[in-house]
């Protein structure tokens, strides 16, 4: 089902997409996922851990393990991702999508120094020399306000803070500024003043760069001052999609509120129950175990994804 | 009846040569039974290490920490085994908190014949422990690694919980999980602070959770502790 | 209610070659490089059958030997249909003797390795987890054994004590732990720190159950191989004693057979029959050993990655 954005050009469309995962049992991961992103717009996809965000985020750059079978569609600009080969795939990655992994640390090669990483996509995507593509990440670096860039340049990664290395890691994924950046947990690990950095760097790529921005985070309040509009998950489904002052002042979905009730400024209050197993998800409405408001059609049919004007539900419940 | 800490000190790698580095100086605090003290400060400060020296991991340069009136260093050996198990610490990371190789059936029997208990009546003390942590039952013949972050965190907490803990060193106990996760383990902690009136340091970083759980805190900065409230 | 396993599967970040996938067109999946994987796999699997054989060699010498060991036939006899690999000086069957040699090869190589990977993980994992003084005296012992060399001190040892296998056992094994015992104390002293040691000493366990129980099953998967190459080279080293004449005399093993194949006039008649067999089981069994080895390295390495580094 297509969710209409406003009247900003579609950048990335997925469209019904289905994963699941091979072995002892067949795990579906995603079942019926669509949404859009437009140019320079931000989408937040938020979840507990274990409901299908991080898949999102590796369909579209096609990094699934080999027990993985795809359904649905993935459109970059009208170019269909799932359909490429490899060697085209690994030239649209880095240049027209970056991703950013959670723990920065791990993503940056210990043995190599800042400077190299960052002239990494440089000399590989546009083949350039290895002085010119140092000077590049010098300025890029500067751009960013570092204020030591020459210093900067020759640290290693176990030399810097983890906040540190997440803007080293922005850095070098848009030195290239690809169209779409995916980040995947960013703010995981970090302490708030890392977080608060990380926002910073991440509204500057926003409004300097006009880069379109998936945001994929568990943590609703990191994410409500970055996203345009913000896709809530649960099981391996989109549950609620609307702009995220929406969403924050009257969310639809029982699961959407629940997950604002947690958050500090509320109490944290739980919500009851545990998140279901996606290898035997529950009948029905993949929620209704743990929603206050169930009714009887919540046990025995699937809601499916209604757009009620500018949102779009799947609940029963939500007129 | 309160876990003491008198003017604590820790430097590493002090020496002839080098004064070393100093994480922090002439620390004092208290916790009583059944309230919360928390500790805030930004990562790195040394919050870790003046949990796990008030806990008993590591040796003060300065300072003593009291127990019941005693203090930690020349105790007597039936007073330390009491003070080994009334006082606990809780990790960050629910993944590191079971040994990789064990089932967790394994690491809670473990325990349990640690503090004799007989194994006729281990059973039910699992069973126990699995209610009150909200856990089913099948997580006993599970390795830790296929296990969520938020159900090894609870199990830590239960595990520590059959030793009739009477302090737990909470250090940063959340921060590894999710937000809605989070909210659950917090509650948790409450409500078995309620039940058995332990009492609780409880480290952090995030300002919203140190507020929400401690009856009073104090702020780690450059190795001097100031307390506020 | 059970959290599949297979859902921490898409978590992790694999970065794999893909070659797109030829199946159904709606339904796509995607193939990755497993050739490099196979390969060793072969490999180990080779080491193990060759093990086997030279194994059930030394169980079950009675089944493969034509004749007793000690039984004389006529002397210094080529390769006939009665003696496919000849006589020696004194007469005994060639092959029967190399069948039986297996047995004493093995078992030398093996006891001595079980010594040597005993005491360097004793002393490894109690340098590792106490640190301090006594991590200061084992390394420095460690060290002094370093520095004395094996094969001087078998030949001075064996001009004092009658030659004998259980002599020589104890000495390679005794000279050959150092290896062992530094990695097990640095692999000690990394998982020491880990969440699950710290809590269980906060819990009250006491050190020689946290050692046991706690650290050991985590280097298993680094000891196993050590062992094995450990065996490979005591057999080696049993051999050049062995041909240097400082064997039991009373069991012959395939150094002794080389041995007497050089003192007793085997190289001058060219009897390739009597001294290339030995050498070659000694290489082949000493290969099998390490390919094993190596192939549980590796295997160790990918099951030990995300554990312990997680510290």
């Amino acid at each position: 089902m297509k969710v209409k954005t406003s009247a900003v050009k579609t950048l990335l469309e997925v469209r019904d997409l289905e994963v699941s995962f091979q072995g002892v049992k067949t795990v579906t991961a995603l079942s019926g996922v669509s949404f859009s992103i437009g140019e320079s717009e931000t989408l937040a996809l938020v979840g507990e851990t274990g409901c299908g965000k991080s898949v999102v985020a590796h369909v579209i750059m096609r990094l699934l393990p080999p027990e993985s079978r795809v359904k649905g569609t993935v459109e970059l600009g009208g170019k269909t991702l799932l359909e490429l080969s490899e060697k085209e795939m690994a030239k649209i990655r880095g240049r027209e999508i970056a991703i950013i992994f959670q723990n920065p640390s791990l993503a940056l090669n210990p043995v190599y120094s800042i400077g190299h990483q960052l002239a990494e996509p440089l000399r590989v995507h546009r083949k350039e020399g290895k002085k010119e593509a140092l000077l590049k990440a010098v300025s890029t670096l500067k751009n960013m306000g570092f204020a030591n860039v020459g210093e900067c340049i020759n640290y290693y990664p176990s030399w810097c803070s983890g906040g540190m290395n997440q803007r080293f890691l922005i850095a070098a994924s848009t030195v290239l500024s690809p169209l779409l950046l995916i980040a995947d947990e960013p703010s995981k690990g970090l302490d708030r003043k890392c977080v608060a950095e990380l926002e910073v760097e991440l509204k500057k790529l926003k409004v300097e760069r006009k880069t379109a921005l998936l945001l994929i985070s568990h943590d609703l309040g990191f994410v409500r001052r970055l996203a345009d509009r913000i896709a809530v998950m649960y099981a391996g489904e989109i549950v609620e999609i609307s702009d995220s002052s929406s969403l924050f002042e009257s969310p639809l979905h029982p699961y959407t509120r629940g997950l604002l009730n947690s958050l500090p400024e509320k109490g944290f209050i739980p919500i009851p129950g545990f998140s279901p197993p996606l290898s035997s998800p529950p009948s029905g409405c993949k929620f209704h175990p743990r929603c206050p408001f169930r009714e009887k059609r919540c046990t025995e049919k699937h809601p499916e994804l209604k757009e009620i004007g500018r949102m779009s539900v799947r609940c029963f419940l939500c007129p | 009846m309160s876990l003491r800490a008198a003017s604590l000190s820790k430097s590493y790698g002090t020496g002839l040569l080098s004064s070393g580095k100093c994480i922090f100086r002439r620390i004092s605090l208290e916790i009583s039974p059944g309230k919360t003290f928390g500790l805030m400060g930004p990562s790195g400060e040394g919050k870790s290490t003046l949990g796990r020296v008030i806990a008993g991991l590591e040796k003060p340069t300065a300072g003593t920490v009291y127990y019941k009136g005693s203090p930690l260093s020349g105790m007597k050996k039936t007073d330390y085994t009491a003070f080994r198990r009334r006082v606990q610490i809780m990790f960050q990371d629910p993944a590191d908190a079971f040994n990789p190789a064990k089932k967790i059936g394994y690491s809670v029997s473990e325990v349990l014949t640690l503090l004799r208990v007989p194994k006729i009546k281990q059973a039910s003390k699992t069973e126990e422990m699995l209610i009150s942590t909200g856990l089913p039952e099948e997580v006993l013949s599970r390795y830790p690694s296929q296990l969520s972050g938020g159900q090894l965190q609870r199990l830590a907490l239960g595990r520590i919980l059959l030793l009739d803990p009477e302090y737990i060193v909470l250090d940063e106990p959340t921060s590894a999980l999710d937000v809605s996760v989070q909210a659950r383990i917090l509650h948790m902690l409450k409500i078995v602070q309620a039940e058995r009136n332990i009492g609780y340091l409880l480290i952090s970083h995030d300002k919203a959770v140190i507020r929400f759980m401690s009856d009073s805190y104090g702020e780690l900065e450059n190795g001097q502790l100031k307390i506020i409230d | 209610m059970k959290e599949a396993c297979a859902e921490r599967g898409p978590e992790k970040q694999l970065i794999q070659l893909e070659t797109p996938g030829l199946s159904l067109p709606r339904e796509r999946s995607f193939r990755s490089f497993q050739k490099q994987e196979n390969f060793l796999g072969k490999f180990n699997q080779g080491g193990i059958l060759l093990l086997a054989f030279f194994l059930f060699m030394a169980l079950f010498p009675s089944l493969l030997a034509p004749y007793a060991p000690d039984e004389r036939f006529i002397p210094y006899e080529a390769p006939s249909r009665e003696h496919i690999l000849g006589t020696n000086d004194i007469g005994n069957d060639i092959l029967s003797e190399l069948v039986y040699g297996a047995r004493i090869s093995m078992t030398v190589g093996f006891a001595a390795a079980l010594i040597s990977t005993l005491i360097g993980t004793i002393l490894g994992l109690c340098a590792g987890y106490f640190r301090g003084a006594l991590d200061e005296l084992l390394m420095g012992f460690t060290d002094v054994v370093l520095i004395i060399p094996k094969i001087p001190l078998i030949i001075v040892l064996g001009a004092f004590l009658r030659p004998s296998i259980w002599v020589l056992i104890p000495v390679l094994g005794f000279m050959s732990w150092e290896s062992t015992a530094r990695v097990t104390r640095s692999k000690t002293l990394q998982l020491r720190e880990a969440g699950y040691v710290k809590s269980a000493l906060c819990m009250g366990f006491s050190p020689s159950h946290i050692m046991v129980s706690d650290i050991f099953p985590n280097i298993v998967h680094i000891l196993l191989p050590k062992f094995m190459l450990a065996t490979a080279s005591a057999m080696i080293s049993e051999a050049s004693l062995s041909f240097l004449g400082l064997s039991d005399i009373s069991m012959k093993s395939w150094g002794s057979m080389l041995s007497f194949a050089f003192f007793r006039g085997g190289f001058i008649r060219e009897m390739w029959w009597w001294y290339l067999p030995p050498g070659i089981c000694i290489t082949l069994c000493v290969m099998a050993i390490a390919l094993i080895g190596f192939g549980l390295e590796t295997k160790g390495e990918k099951y030990a990655g995300e554990g312990a580094d997680k510290a």
